[in-house]
């Protein structure tokens, strides 16, 4: 793991889905979710891509938090912006236009 | 300094906007605070005992055993009724446990919460089932209104109690929470038995929160839950969800989970919150109308379980 965190094993964060975009909407039943607080892009990407969401297999999402690009695990987005784990964070997201080969930098 | 941040004056609500905050909530929710006390009157208060026995010449039923030696004594053994004893006189100590943490600005849960702590606390006090506290939890747990103290039929205590929920606190320690009622009950029970013997002493502590409870931490809860059930302290947990069909109730939340497949892949499953929820008493509110008799109820089948 990156060392620096403090979070407790299982911590978890309430996020909603949102997105602009028409054909990759979610039935309201299914925009809460609680993921594991270690999460990232790609972690998400594959939540969305699953059989119990979208079921659209592999497109690779980026996330918008409060206007820009989720970088980073939402722990350190929490961290980074003093926010505590009992914060829903809103999570916005767009088929991303990095090509997924991309993917292993970061 | 961690005991002087303890100690550090709780952030509390001005006193004035509490003082507010209760005449409205208790205006508003009067009539459902009277449903909600004459409901309870009924389970609370044992109307009859719960058995019948003994052998009396006249009585309620007939004691069927002894209906034989009744005819082979020629009649003459006639005590062959049974009459329901004198109830034992129950009393209650009540504690109203209030989340006090960030996530309860959520959905209104907060608000929702307070309201239905006036109702409750309100209706208690009408019904004058017994010792009334209220504890706050979050990060740590908080005494707000003690089990000795006064009732709430001033506005002034109910005000002082307001006060002192902000929801900023950023977590939620459940179980430090059910730790701390635990050994409150207990020390009460202690009072309650040196003061009036031999009165049959029930406990109830009724959880106002959104629900929210960490991973781990649910868990670890399951053995206190035990402890307190050992310890003959009724937990009830109401749920406040007043988000139902905005796609954020707590009745459609899912946790997400990283499965490992015997292949080393994992896979994303989702699974329902609140099938891993670990209060097996739990009531899901969403509109305070719903609140009494949801309560009523719940306990109504509790008690009937547990005095049968
Ligand atoms: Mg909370």
């Amino acid at each position: 793991m990156d060392g620096h965190s403090t979070t407790e094993p299982n911590a978890q964060v309430k996020v909603i889905f949102d997105t602009p975009e028409a054909d990759l909407q979610l039935p309201e039943s299914k925009r809460t979710l609680l993921v594991p607080s270690d999460i990232r892009r790609y972690g998400l990407s594959r939540i969305l891509n699953s059989e119990s969401m979208l079921e659209t297999g592999a497109i690779p999402f980026d996330f918008l938090i409060d206007g820009s690009f989720l970088r980073t695990s939402l722990d350190d987005y929490l961290k980074a912006n003093g926010l505590p784990h009992e914060t829903t964070l809103h999570l916005q997201y767009v088929r991303s236009l990095i090509p997924p080969t991309y993917e292993a930098s970061f | 300094h961690t005991h002087l941040d303890d100690e550090a004056q709780k952030e509390l609500r001005d006193f004035h906007e509490a003082l507010d905050l209760w005449t409205t909530f208790q205006t508003r929710t009067h009539s459902l605070a009277l449903s909600l006390a004459s409901q309870l009157r009924l389970i609370l208060t044992p109307s009859q005992a719960t058995k019948l026995s003994g052998a009396y010449k006249t009585g309620k039923r007939l004691r069927i055993r002894s209906i034989i030696s009744y005819i082979a004594s020629d009649f003459k053994r006639d005590k062959i009724w049974m009459r329901r004893a004198i109830p034992t006189k129950r009393t209650y100590q009540i504690m109203v446990c209030v989340d006090d943490s960030m996530s309860m600005l959520n959905n209104g849960a907060g608000a929702l919460a307070l309201e239905s702590l006036v109702m409750m606390t309100r209706s208690l006090t009408m019904l004058e089932a017994g010792q009334i506290g209220v504890l706050g939890f979050g990060e740590k747990t908080f005494v707000a209104h003690s089990l000795g103290d006064p009732g709430f039929s001033s506005h002034d205590a109910g005000a002082r109690v307001l006060q002192q929920f902000t929801f900023k606190q950023e977590q939620t320690n459940m179980c430090e929470l059910l730790r701390t009622t635990i050994s409150h009950f207990s020390e009460a029970r202690l009072r309650n038995s040196a003061s009036s013997g031999s009165e049959d002493l029930w406990q109830l502590a009724l959880i106002l929160s959104d629900g929210m409870v960490g991973k781990s931490e649910r868990e670890t809860l399951r053995p206190l839950l035990r402890e307190a059930l050992e310890q003959r302290i009724m937990c009830v947990f109401i749920m406040m969800d007043n988000a139902k069909g905005s796609g954020s109730s707590v009745l459609d939340l899912k946790e997400v989970e990283f499965v490992k497949g015997r292949d080393g892949e994992s896979t994303v499953k989702l699974v329902k919150y609140l099938d891993s929820f670990p209060f097996p008493y739990f009531l899901v509110v969403h509109d305070l109308e719903d609140l009494p008799g949801a309560l009523a109820g719940l306990l109504r089948s509790w008690f009937s379980e547990v005095t049968r």
